[in-house]
């Protein structure tokens, strides 16, 4: 099968001036030519296959955004190829904007005064999209959400929750090659962001519309994506499957306590606190476990490990000698720590 | 999966602005008290001005060796001129906001382009206030100076309309894409738009400098002055047959300066 979108050897850099400190550094900049580059994609390569869901994460700065805007048309990458639907993107950028859709960050792209479904019927004209072809698009639509009662509802007034989700239907309604999702569930309750990850799931397998989505939602990986692609500081760290990325931990195991009894003991405060407690005790009696680490979750205090390195039981035994526990789960490494690990560049 | 394109041409633009414009306006009029309110703002902003006018001629007899009825004129003519820039153009002002906090980027993402798809969608009602306001005066001052009216008359002075628009909304242009490469653009817009004030004056009251500024540097003598003189004064000046041709190409320099700042920008990142 052939690739849908392909980058090769992509890098963009950006000139940024120098800037000098002070009153006397102001003007200095004025007159200034002492530019340095940014690189803000450096040697990016892959290869994006028809109907997947590639997950693109990588922490603030790390080059997503301007990685997204080159492969939509925005930007003009420095050196390397890119090839969308089988076309050169900044060159052909309205002709590339027909076949894709974009939901990129929390601003609407609706139009703001105007009723959803007119914001719609503009788009279908604006797509040119056929008839037959824009209702058979509604009804699906209608068929996975409750839409109908939001049509005449004017984009201003809606909720974030409400506008997310005509945001995602508005970039599907063209049924384009590939749709762009940046931050789809950013701000959302938890049954809302369910909600948006069942639609772009439905959508994907309906319209085999390739999905390449950026988020910082681990819970978001873990609901839609197969494939993961990380970055940082513009240089591709890792690009496979999540199953690859998490049997390279497989002795790693989770350690999921709870201190206290009581709900108004589990917020956020008192769990770090308590977390940072464990943290420096585990730290004094196992010198040699580098692997240990210690978070506050939701409701829970993690304690990660390495298995070939320290024993659970030995540190779950230690544990309950020290402190009473009320509840304990065990659990395999979950998809936040191991990209955090990629992040702090604990693996190769 | 690649779709082909249709052509889109001007019947394609035009009927998708109407949609938008129409829905934009049914949308207001859901806000009645804002649009009347607005609306009224408008109409005091332009009868204060009125009035200043009208006590400066209660001293004067003529400014410049133009009398009542042709400053009249004048300032009616580019309260007209002033109106497609003003309910059409409007969103320029929301420009340097767009460009500033990165959400014009999704100006980029549509297969249109991207200045239609910015302008279009805002239509700005308060502007058909001062088109009233305007009429009325200039009526009143055609009336009173006895001009006749033929068709010929009324084809010119569509056309002479016309072109004060374009340069209007040229430099307004010109001033709002600005910010694409200035941090402080909001100034230049300010000030641009001050300037505008003086179309409605005879650009000879301006001397030396002020008068080559207004005249080539920032055209606002084209607006009301040079298109109106055919109608006021025997004769024509060069630049009042120019002014048509002169105003088409003006629009079209600010559209490729607003474009090639359009085509800079790469948003803010996030």
């Amino acid at each position: 099968m052939e690739s849908i979108i392909t980058l090769k050897n992509v890098s963009k850099e950006f000139k940024v001036l120098n800037r000098h400190e002070g009153i006397k550094g102001g003007f200095q900049d004025l007159f200034s030519r002492d530019y340095k580059i940014i690189k803000a994609v450096n040697d990016i390569s892959m290869d994006i296959m028809p109907g997947e869901i590639c997950g693109y994460l990588g922490p603030n700065g790390a080059g997503k955004s301007t990685t997204i805007k080159m492969m939509t048309g925005v930007l003009e990458p420095t050196s390397g190829e890119i090839l969308v639907n089988g076309r050169i993107p900044y060159k052909n950028r309205t002709e590339n904007a027909q076949n894709i859709g974009v939901v990129f960050g929390q601003r609407s792209q609706l139009w703001w005064a105007l009723p959803l479904i007119e914001s719609f019927k503009l788009l279908r004209d604006i797509y040119q999209i056929e008839e037959k072809d824009f209702k058979d698009m509604m009804e699906l639509y209608e068929s996975l959400v409750d839409i109908k009662e939001l049509y005449s509802k004017p984009v201003r007034q809606m909720s974030l929750g409400q506008r997310t989700l005509s945001d995602i239907l508005a970039a599907f309604l063209h049924n384009p090659g590939v749709v762009f999702l940046d931050e789809p569930t950013i701000g959302l309750d938890v049954s809302m962001k369910s909600k948006i990850r069942d639609l772009i799931k439905a959508l994907n397998h309906e319209k085999k519309t390739t999905v390449i989505l950026t988020t910082h939602d681990m819970g978001d990986v873990d609901a839609l994506c197969k494939r993961i692609v990380i970055i940082d500081k513009g240089i591709m760290l890792y690009d496979n499957s999540i199953e690859n990325l998490r049997s390279f931990f497989g002795a790693y195991r989770t350690l999921r306590l709870r201190f206290a009894k009581d709900a108004s003991q589990l917020t956020k405060e008192a769990l770090k606190k308590q977390a940072a407690e464990l943290a420096g005790d585990l730290k004094n009696v196992y010198p040699q476990a580098k692997s240990i680490g210690v978070s506050a979750g939701e409701e829970w205090v993690d304690v990660l490990l390495n298995e070939d390195e320290i024993a659970l039981m030995k540190v779950l035994n230690h544990i309950q000698e020290t402190r009473r526990i009320y509840d304990v789960q065990l659990k395999e490494i979950s998809t936040e720590s191991v990209i955090k690990k990629i992040y702090d560049k604990e693996i190769e | 999966m690649n779709k082909e394109l249709k052509k889109r041409g001007l019947r394609f633009y035009a009927s998708i602005y109407f949609k938008i414009i129409a829905q934009d306006f049914k949308s207001k009029m859901s806000y009645r008290a804002d649009f009347v309110i607005s609306m009224l703002g408008m109409i005091l902003t332009n009868i204060s001005g009125f009035v200043t006018f009208y006590i400066m001629f209660q001293n004067f007899e003529t400014i410049n060796g133009w009398n009542y009825y042709e400053m009249l004129f004048l300032y009616g003519f580019s309260l007209i001129a002033l109106t497609p820039m003003q309910c059409l153009f409007d969103n320029n002002w929301n420009l340097r906001y767009a460009v500033y906090d990165g959400s014009f980027i999704k100006y980029c993402f549509r297969p249109i382009n991207i200045f239609f798809y910015f302008i279009s969608e805002v239509f700005d009602v308060k502007g058909l206030g001062q088109l009233l306001m305007g009429s009325l005066t200039l009526g009143y001052a055609w009336y009173h100076l006895g001009l006749q009216m033929t068709v010929w008359k009324a084809f010119l002075l569509v056309a002479a309309l016309l072109t004060g628009s374009l340069f209007m909304i040229a430099i307004m242009n010109l001033a709002a894409a600005t910010c694409f490469w200035l941090v402080n653009s909001g100034f230049v817009m300010v000030t641009m738009f001050k300037f505008t004030e003086y179309a409605r004056y005879p650009v000879t009251i301006f001397q030396g400098i002020f008068r080559g500024l207004f005249t080539f540097v920032i055209p606002i003598a084209f607006v009301a002055y040079y298109p109106s003189y055919i109608f006021l004064r025997p004769g024509l000046p060069v630049l009042t047959c120019l002014s048509p041709v002169f105003g088409i190409f003006f629009f079209w320099i600010s559209y490729r300066v607003w474009m090639l700042g359009a085509s800079r920008y790469s948003g803010t990142g996030n």
